[in-house]
């Protein structure tokens, strides 16, 4: 590791103007992260428009910092409200919602923002150590590994989200036919243009990115949704008693780790791993039927694990290029738009951007502990503001956002059109995420494969049988053989206790 | 017969609720206290939870009135859901608590009381809170 | 939980998988009637349509040979991925419940679609202000349910502080008309 490089990153981020923009980020992060509706991919989306017109460097760390701010900030509502701000807060609501109607809501914030801050602490320790190692080792990968890795990515990506497997396969599948749409790069050849002088150039990233995730979340949050009004909870005493920091004490470390872990690997992500630490602590816990009750536990596993996640998660971004799930997609953007690829060569060429983004990551984060606390109050009443009239202010952000970029009324057409699609996606179960994502890698995984098959003389089992690229999709492969081989161990298990389970269900009322 | 009881968690609503339940207790009528939350809105501090209704209607019976807490909601004019439960539950009465509203104040945020007074569709007693 | 009863056969076989149930179960909970098998139908034979139209679209670009891609191999690839995914969800996701039916508030994103496509229209016209107001006025009052006096002030506050913003404070040159 360039020890320099590293210091001089930390000079980067205290500059006051970056630190302005970090602290700004991950106010913004923890705010929507307390509104319900918009979530920190379609934020970002929206917001993409200002990395035009800012340092690109404080851009990066402002986007930046709303991702892991949202983190912390859907964990308020989850625990006060019994209403998850964001997905990966989902599992806070069991515990953090039981321990608020018990008059502890304040020690579950507590052990929250502490849990928060030690994994994403840890996380950005592993990413600081890890990250530059990983670059190296990919400086020698070709076109055959790029492809396959970015293919696994969209795989990845899709199949681990929560919603049908295979509709998530074929949004992204979507996404890569759209990501052809303009002048082949090999050939000059125009493909779906159909004689559109400005579909020439291909679709711009940041105006389908606002569209199927801004416009179309915006327009889904229109329909009348909300359901009743929420009594907020009162917060007293934040501070957890030390006893509960010795009891959440395991469940801090092992969510680090768990974090970390699922948060490098695409498609894992904050709420993946928030799942699976809850799952662990109540697995490996003396008395599992104390979680769901008010276990602090299962506060802490899950709200650790879910910003160390946010966090490892920039680690296939900044080293390898590959966005690890739908908000890493959008800094992916961000950073074409700023006419910087990311890849493994990033550290070297660009030593400022990579550890300025990942040294500010530490001082978000030690905003996101001192800021969090006081603010929950300041967050609770923020609430009491009806969408409605918030609804507007964002729409009006996203079209002169989208405007500003090429100053294009065209393009503010083509945003319409693809939130029209976004917000049509929803409402017939097909995430939008899936679609973005392999849009991004579109072009890398084409141009990759075309390469490739220049290289291997038009033989394709070249991809398998170089070492790196052969794993890489022996992976894939993997991957999307194994919902099918789930589905059909989980038939045979269900044919052994179907009797019992038939029973059960005749005394379940139909819903 | 039945009263509709205007309440919020505050010293005006607990005001409309003392001369409401001293009302009901007087004439032997049944009470409604309307607590209604704006529609849209994800956190309503004049909701009150479940528990403190539970405890309002026991402080009615407690006063010898039976009573019921709603909690529909309304939308941009408060006078419709009031009149609409007027209506259901063919109450004779409104009761309603009063602050003092600075003009600039009135001007700017309106005054529910004030639209209910004039614009109700049965008689609404006014009180102001004694502090 | 509701779910304190649900019969664990195997306890902590699959925990992860039972506590994704549980908060599948718990989001279900706010979301509107499912669609039913016509949604996906009409989801299936649309990315079916698409797979189908993209090969034949990209096989007219030339598909080439594997040694030399033409500009249509690719897309033609991935366009018949589309049109096996989605003659396989025709047949097997009929039955999924994670759509969404569109009810009668759904003319609300409608016309908030419409008042995109006019801001859109007027913008270089007769510049941002008076077309971003009408969006707000729109939004507030008939798509929010906002009083009138709430609408105003809030449409006005927010376009005179977007003009500030974005003339002054960000320079970006929008189409404006004062």
């Amino acid at each position: 590791m360039d020890v320099n490089a590293f210091l001089d990153g930390f000079g980067l981020v205290t500059e006051p103007q970056n630190l302005l923009y970090c602290l700004i980020g991950v106010l913004i992060g923890m705010l929507i992260g307390v509104l319900p509706g918009l979530g920190p991919a379609a934020t970002i989306a929206i917001l993409l428009p200002i990395t035009y017109s800012i340092d690109p460097v404080s851009a990066i760390i402002m986007l930046a910092g709303i991702y892991y701010g949202a983190q912390y900030g859907g964990t308020i509502t989850s625990v006060l409200l019994r209403l998850p701000g964001e997905a990966s807060s989902v599992v806070t609501v069991f515990d953090g919602f039981a321990l608020a109607k018990q008059g502890r809501a304040g020690t579950a914030l507590g052990i929250a923002a502490i849990g928060s801050f030690i994994g994403a602490t840890v996380s950005i320790l592993g990413l600081t150590l890890v990250a530059p190692l990983i670059a190296g080792w990919a400086l020698s990968f070709g076109d055959p590994e790029y492809a396959a890795l970015a293919l696994l990515g969209v795989l990845l990506v899709a199949t681990i989200g929560n919603g049908n497997k295979l509709k998530a396969m074929l949004a992204a599948a979507f996404g890569l036919l759209l990501a052809t749409i303009g002048r082949d790069s090999f050939s000059g050849a125009e493909r779906f243009t159909f004689g559109s002088l400005q579909l020439t150039e291909g679709i711009d990233f940041v105006v389908v990115a606002m569209g199927l995730f801004g416009v179309g979340e915006i327009l889904y949050n229109l329909e009348e949704r909300h359901g009743k009004p929420h009594v907020p909870a009162a917060v007293a005493n934040i501070w957890p008693s030390r006893k509960d920091l010795k009891q959440s004490s395991g469940a801090i470390g092992r969510g680090s780790l768990i974090g970390f872990v699922l948060g490098v690997l695409p498609g894992g992500g904050a709420v993946m791993s928030s799942l699976a630490a809850y799952a662990t602590e109540k697995r490996i816990a003396k008395n599992p039927e104390r979680f769901g009750r008010g276990a602090i536990e299962g506060v802490a596993a899950p709200e650790t694990a879910n910003n160390a996640a946010a966090t490892s998660s920039f680690i296939p971004l900044l080293t390898l290029g590959i966005p690890a799930n739908a908000s890493m997609a959008m800094l992916f953007g961000a950073l074409l738009i700023l006419g910087i690829s990311p890849g493994p060569q990033l550290v070297e060429e660009r030593p400022d951007l990579f550890w300025g983004v990942i040294n500010s990551m530490y001082i978000g984060n030690l905003i996101l502990l001192v800021l969090s606390i006081p603010l929950v109050g300041i967050f609770v009443r923020i609430l009491r503001v009806r969408p409605a009239i918030l609804a507007p202010i964002t729409a009006l952000i996203t079209i002169l956002g989208v405007y500003t970029i090429n100053n294009s009324t065209f393009d503010i057409f083509v945003m319409i059109v693809f939130g029209l699609i976004g917000y049509l996606m929803k409402k017939v179960g097909f995430e939008p995420g899936p679609m973005v994502l392999a849009f991004v890698l579109g072009s890398i995984v084409e141009d990759g494969v075309r390469r490739s098959m220049l290289i291997f003389d038009g033989d394709p089992t070249g991809f398998f049988t170089r070492p790196i690229s052969g794993t890489i999709l022996a992976a894939f492969v993997l991957v999307a053989l194994w919902p099918a081989a789930k589905a059909l161990l989980a038939r045979r298990n269900a044919a052994t206790v179907a009797a019992p389970a038939e029973r059960d269900h005749a005394d379940t009322p139909s819903r | 017969m039945t009263i509709l009881i205007g309440y919020v968690p505050t010293p005006v609503g607990e005001a409309a609720l003392e001369a409401g339940l001293a009302e009901a207790a007087a004439r032997g009528d049944d009470v409604v206290i309307v607590n209604s939350p704006r529609r849209g809105a994800t956190v309503d501090a004049d909701l009150v939870d479940e528990a403190a209704a539970a405890k309002l209607v026991a402080r009615a019976e407690a006063a010898g009135v039976s009573a019921r807490v709603d909690h529909t909601t309304h939308g941009a004019d408060v006078v419709e859901t009031f009149d609409a439960l007027a209506a259901e539950t063919g109450a004779r009465l409104i009761v309603i608590g009063l602050r003092r509203r600075s003009p600039v104040g009135k001007a700017l945020l309106g005054s529910d009381a004030q639209r209910i007074l004039l614009d109700a569709g049965v008689p609404v007693l006014a009180v102001k809170p004694t502090a | 939980m509701s779910d304190e009863r649900t019969p664990t056969p195997e306890p902590g076989q699959d925990i992860l998988a039972e506590i994704q149930a549980e908060v599948a179960h718990d989001l279900e909970e706010d979301r509107p009637p499912a669609g039913g098998p016509a949604y996906q139908v009409a989801g299936a034979l649309v990315a079916l349509v698409v797979g189908i139209g993209g090969a034949v679209l990209s096989y007219g670009y030339g598909l080439g040979s594997l040694r030399q891609p033409g500009p249509g191999l690719w897309p033609f690839v991935v366009s018949i991925a589309i049109a096996l995914m989605a003659a396989a969800l025709l047949v097997v996701g009929r039955s999924l419940t994670d759509s969404e039916k569109f009810t009668r508030s759904s003319v609300l994103p409608a016309v908030g679609l419409v008042t995109f496509i006019v801001l859109a229209l007027l913008m270089p016209v007769i510049g941002f202000e008076l077309p971003s107001l009408l969006l707000c006025v729109v939004w507030l009052r008939f798509l929010g349910g906002e009083s009138w006096r709430s609408t105003i002030i809030t449409s006005v506050v927010t376009v005179a502080a977007f003009y500030f913003l974005f003339l002054y404070g960000l320079r970006i040159p929008l189409p404006h008309l004062f």
